[in-house]
């Protein structure tokens, strides 16, 4: 019999839905005009970037003008820091950021504070949310950029940006103009409603895979009158944002992605939730001694992440994988370094706790036999591993 | 990291895991750096081991490691067991990425410990 497989890593990527797929496959042969060119198949591009811009500003409520592609999250998270950061940097040097943020974020803050920028990164407390108070204490006059993300990636904590984004209006409208929000939404777009005038942000990070596009497309929103230095120099294209021929294809798929996203945002957040909570009761009364990582309210509804005590998080992943069930980890073994998940630990657990992190992340795709399947797999593989740790024979 | 089929199915079914009631020595050594651990329990008669079951904690090398180290060391004489090295062990399994050396260490040092123990 074939393995089931269940895939319950969407956080990591989501498989690319049919009519998407199907779009792209349209756009990859009828609309391969260079989209700067001026005749005919340039133009035919070019109004498929411009249909697809449309849909991912609608989104996020922006203006379709405030769009840039990039080559993904990565690319659009650089951009909006290096890019914001090195434009503004007569005015400030300055950077706050949090503790929990993906590397794409806190790599660059780390890189910049080498090119003589100062980063302040707010804690997060055990529910894995930034403190607003925290904030206003690490303002000072040379702050150029706020960067923290929308939801957490591995905890799916929700971090009070419309709150932030208020903060800043008001220091802005009290003189000091030169201080933005940026925001990585990777893991939010798609899954929450979003709207930049309501959350206050200038700058914002979309990636098209987290929302069932393939990879290698996402968009970085920045709000007219917001000065960016490109980072990808050499050609007109993204308004002087971001040269290099646009990829048509993937533009085009991340626009009919975020048109049914959109169209279908309720209908897969509601659909997710269940099944996670479905699942976490499921987890609760049938395995023993679980940490339930982050805030159970403000966290993204498709996400769950627990910690199983006395186990360590790698080899329960490959023992799920082995029956077919894809999950990630926060273990160090996974991340290659002694550490485990800093996003784990800022929450200040101990190191058994970080290392024993599993994320589920539910999708469209899933469905309730995937939950029951997954339930009766891991319940045994925790057993299995629970049976063979050391750590079993002082706790028990 | 991929790892290995053979590597796998000692994840998933380890050898020999557990303790021994009437065990000869019993060794549990802990990894300062990364807390990895590995308790070995041994029943050596006529300086033989008869048998010996391992419990660990930490990442798959190492209840890899220690689920091979079992099947290694029984039946074999203290004498020979002394003279396992973590390169027979990383052999055993089909080799580990360096930085994974660790896993063997701690397996060999346990083994070591054991052995040193006895009465």
């Amino acid at each position: 019999m074939a393995l089931r497989r269940v895939y319950l890593d969407n956080s990591a990527t989501t498989p690319v839905d049919p009519r998407v797929a199907a779009m792209m496959a349209r756009a990859v042969v009828e609309n391969f005009g260079n989209a700067s060119s001026v005749h005919g198949f340039g133009q035919q591009a070019r109004a498929a970037v411009d249909r697809a811009r449309r849909e991912v500003a609608a989104l996020i409520g922006a203006k379709q003008n405030e769009v840039v592609f990039t080559s993904g999250g990565t690319e659009a998270n650089n951009l909006a820091i290096r890019g914001l950061c090195e434009a503004s940097a007569s005015f400030g040097r300055h950077i706050i950021t949090s503790a929990i943020e993906h590397p794409s974020v806190s790599g660059v803050c780390t890189d910049l504070e080498k090119r003589g920028w100062e980063v302040t990164r707010l804690p997060v407390y055990q529910n894995g949310i930034v403190r607003l108070d925290d904030l206003t204490e690490a303002l000072r006059p040379d702050t150029a950029l706020i960067t923290i993300m929308l939801a957490n990636n591995e905890i799916g904590t929700i971090q009070p940006i419309s709150e932030i984004g208020s903060l800043v209006r008001q220091k802005r409208a009290g003189g000091q103009k030169h201080l933005w929000l940026h925001s990585d939404a990777v893991q939010a777009a798609g899954r929450l409603p979003l709207n930049v005038d309501d959350l206050g942000c200038d700058l914002l990070t979309m990636s098209a895979h987290k929302l069932y596009a393939p990879k290698g497309v996402g968009a970085l929103y920045a709000r007219r009158g917001v000065r960016l230095k490109g980072q990808n120099v050499g050609g007109h294209q993204e308004r002087e944002r971001r040269a290099g021929t646009e990829n048509v294809p993937g533009i085009v798929a991340f626009g009919e992605a975020a048109k049914l996203a959109r169209e279908e945002l309720e209908q897969r957040s509601s659909h997710d939730r269940a099944l996670r909570d479905r699942f976490e009761t499921a987890v609760r009364s049938g395995i023993k001694d679980v940490v339930m990582n982050g805030d159970r309210e403000q966290r993204l509804g498709h996400l769950s992440n627990i910690s199983f005590r006395y186990i360590e998080g790698e080899g329960l992943l490959i023992n799920l994988d082995l029956e077919g069930v894809a999950v990630s980890t926060g273990s160090a073994c996974s991340s290659g370094t002694l550490e485990p998940s800093p996003v784990i630990r800022a929450l200040g657990v101990d190191d058994e706790i970080a290392r024993g992190s599993i994320r589920f992340s539910f999708g469209k795709d899933n469905s309730e036999a995937d939950v029951e399947y997954t339930i009766e797999v891991l319940s045994r593989a925790v057993e299995r591993l629970r049976a063979l740790s050391p750590l079993t024979l002082v706790s028990h | 990291m991929p790892y290995s089929t053979q590597f796998k199915d000692h994840l998933a079914h380890p050898r020999n895991a557990g303790e021994l009631a009437d065990a000869s020595v019993v060794a549990d050594e802990t990894n300062p750096v990364c807390g990895d651990r590995v308790r070995l329990s041994l029943l050596v008669k006529n300086e033989r081991i008869e048998a010996a079951r391992f419990r660990a904690y930490g990442c798959p090398p190492t209840l890899v490691c220690g689920s091979v180290l079992t099947e290694l060391i029984t039946g074999k004489t203290t004498e020979e067991a002394k003279q396992l090295t973590r390169a027979d062990l990383l052999n055993a399994i089909g080799g580990l990425p360096s930085r994974k050396h660790h896993a063997a260490a701690l397996a060999i040092e346990t083994l070591n410990s054991a052995l040193a123990r006895l009465p």
